[in-house]
């Protein structure tokens, strides 16, 4: 019996998830609304000023955009789980890391992507100088891999259990402080027209880190979550 | 292989063997726990001379820094033990990690509300996002992480493991928080007490810390072996020792 070469079956999986996304676009639509909804309570609840909300702007839509993308990381494997086919590409001979890259990626691309095409529109409601635009936009495409990654691996560890949702929170957010720094860095130091280079350099490193080794990580975590 | 280590290292790793371990150790460990406790806050409290700029407010230290370190100590056994647990699948191992866990979020939690404490009258304020602050409460969430991932799951193993996998990637991620954050804000002192080259403390001061820091050392070990030793009769409530000690006790 032959298998499948290894790129085929990347593609194969990438090619089905995606298409898995796009049959329910419902579903991917619904971060962005939240994010968007989330942020117009800001303004609402801390008064419509512009200084202040251009002094805020940057965080605002990182956390919004933050929290958003936790919003939609419980389903990542939750359906895969429900009819089984996790459990086939545990054991399918393809390396499992490399199979639960590309679902990575296509979550990211499902609900990522979407929230860094509207953050123009986000940062524009708030009043951030457009001048800082570029530097936010560059801060969120390496850190929302980053959260992806991180995300990933947690919720394979929740794989087994029941009620997650709470959970991954709280192990997601302690983990995921550093990338909220330094992205929210180097929106702040662009903001006051310091050099920016160097935080998003700090991000990119981590994101190099993490795209070798959460895949890896997040097969472990699914072994152990799996195997009752 | 391996044969430089003793075989009763081996055979504590066996339930039975390391309940009957624990049980003689404890007494001893919490014995020593309450004298080095009590020996450290009476010189602490009492014998070391008030700071010259802060007054007496500086001897919460003798509880802080202690419960401090420890918070970090404990989080490095469990780290180790997860390890361990996960690539020998020993199960004192996970028992040992799991039950650190809740000792370790206690640590932190004291830490915190000490310094929070001292922070009032010292800085003006109960908190500030300083980078100490924020990467020990940080490390109280992953406690927390631990703990509630270990309770998601029904079966005790499974979750173990999982937890313990958590643990481990925490322990990666402990230094990144830490330097980010600093990187970030810094108020709080830096270290007066030095492993390596002098320590710029008084003795008078130093040797009631250094005891408390022996006092939870000891609590540590106490409370860590009474909690696995319930949670090893809790595990192996099917086998013939555990059946053999609760025969015991109804004899009694």
């Amino acid at each position: 019996m032959s298998h499948a070469g290894t790129s085929t079956a990347c593609a194969a999986m990438l090619r089905r998830d995606l298409t898995l996304a796009w049959r329910r676009r419902g579903d991917i639509t619904m971060p962005v609304l939240y994010a968007l909804i989330v942020t117009m309570l800001f303004p609402f609840a801390l008064g419509p000023e512009d200084t202040l909300l251009q002094r805020i702007a940057g965080g605002v839509v990182l956390v919004t955009v933050l929290l958003a993308m936790l919003l939609a990381l419980d389903a990542m494997f939750s359906s895969d789980i429900e009819d089984g086919s996790l459990e086939q590409l545990v054991i399918a001979p393809q390396p499992l890391a490399l199979m639960l890259g590309m679902k990575i990626l296509a979550h990211w691309i499902t609900t990522a992507l979407p929230l860094i095409v509207i953050t123009p529109l986000l940062a524009g409601m708030l009043h951030l100088p457009t001048a800082v635009m570029p530097v936010l936009l560059l801060a969120l495409l390496l850190a929302t891999p980053l959260l992806s990654l991180l995300g990933a691996v947690l919720v394979a560890l929740t794989a087994g259990t029941r009620r997650s949702g709470m959970l991954l929170a709280l192990m997601l957010l302690p983990l995921c402080v550093p990338a909220v720094i330094f992205a929210a860095g180097a929106v702040a130091a662009a903001q006051q027209g310091l050099p920016w280079l160097a935080p998003l350099a700090w991000l990119g490193s981590a994101l190099a880190l993490a795209m070798v080794l959460a895949p890896l990580a997040c097969a472990a975590a699914l072994r152990i979550a799996l195997d009752a | 292989m391996s044969n430089w280590i003793p075989l009763w290292v081996h055979k504590l790793g066996s339930p039975p063997t390391f309940y009957r371990f624990a049980g003689i150790v404890m007494p001893w460990m919490m014995a020593l726990a309450l004298l080095s406790g009590a020996l450290g806050l009476y010189g602490g409290l009492v014998l070391a001379p008030a700071d010259y700029q802060q007054g007496d407010a500086y001897r919460i230290i003798f509880i802080h820094v202690p419960c401090a370190w420890m918070s970090m100590f404990i989080y490095a056994v469990m780290g180790v033990s997860s390890v361990i647990a996960l690539v020998w699948r020993i199960k004192l191992a996970e028992v040992v990690a799991m039950e650190s866990a809740p000792i370790g979020a206690a640590f932190t939690f004291i830490t915190l509300v000490t310094g929070s404490l001292w922070g009032k009258p010292m800085w003006g304020t109960w908190w500030t996002w300083d980078a100490r602050l924020t990467s020990e409460l940080v490390l109280l969430f992953l406690y927390l992480g631990v703990i509630g991932l270990y309770h998601a799951f029904e079966d005790r193993r499974q979750g173990a493991r999982a937890a313990a996998f958590l643990a481990i990637i925490g322990i990666i991620n402990v230094p990144i928080v830490h330097f980010s954050v600093d990187w970030w804000n810094t108020l709080h002192q830096g270290s007066t007490v030095k492993l390596f080259g002098p320590s710029k403390i008084a003795w008078a001061m130093l040797w009631p810390l250094l005891t408390m820091t022996l006092a939870t050392k000891f609590y540590y070990i106490a409370s860590l072996f009474r909690r696995v030793r319930t949670d090893l009769l809790a595990l192996e409530g099917g086998k013939d020792w555990v059946r053999e000690i609760a025969r015991g006790e109804d004899d009694r």
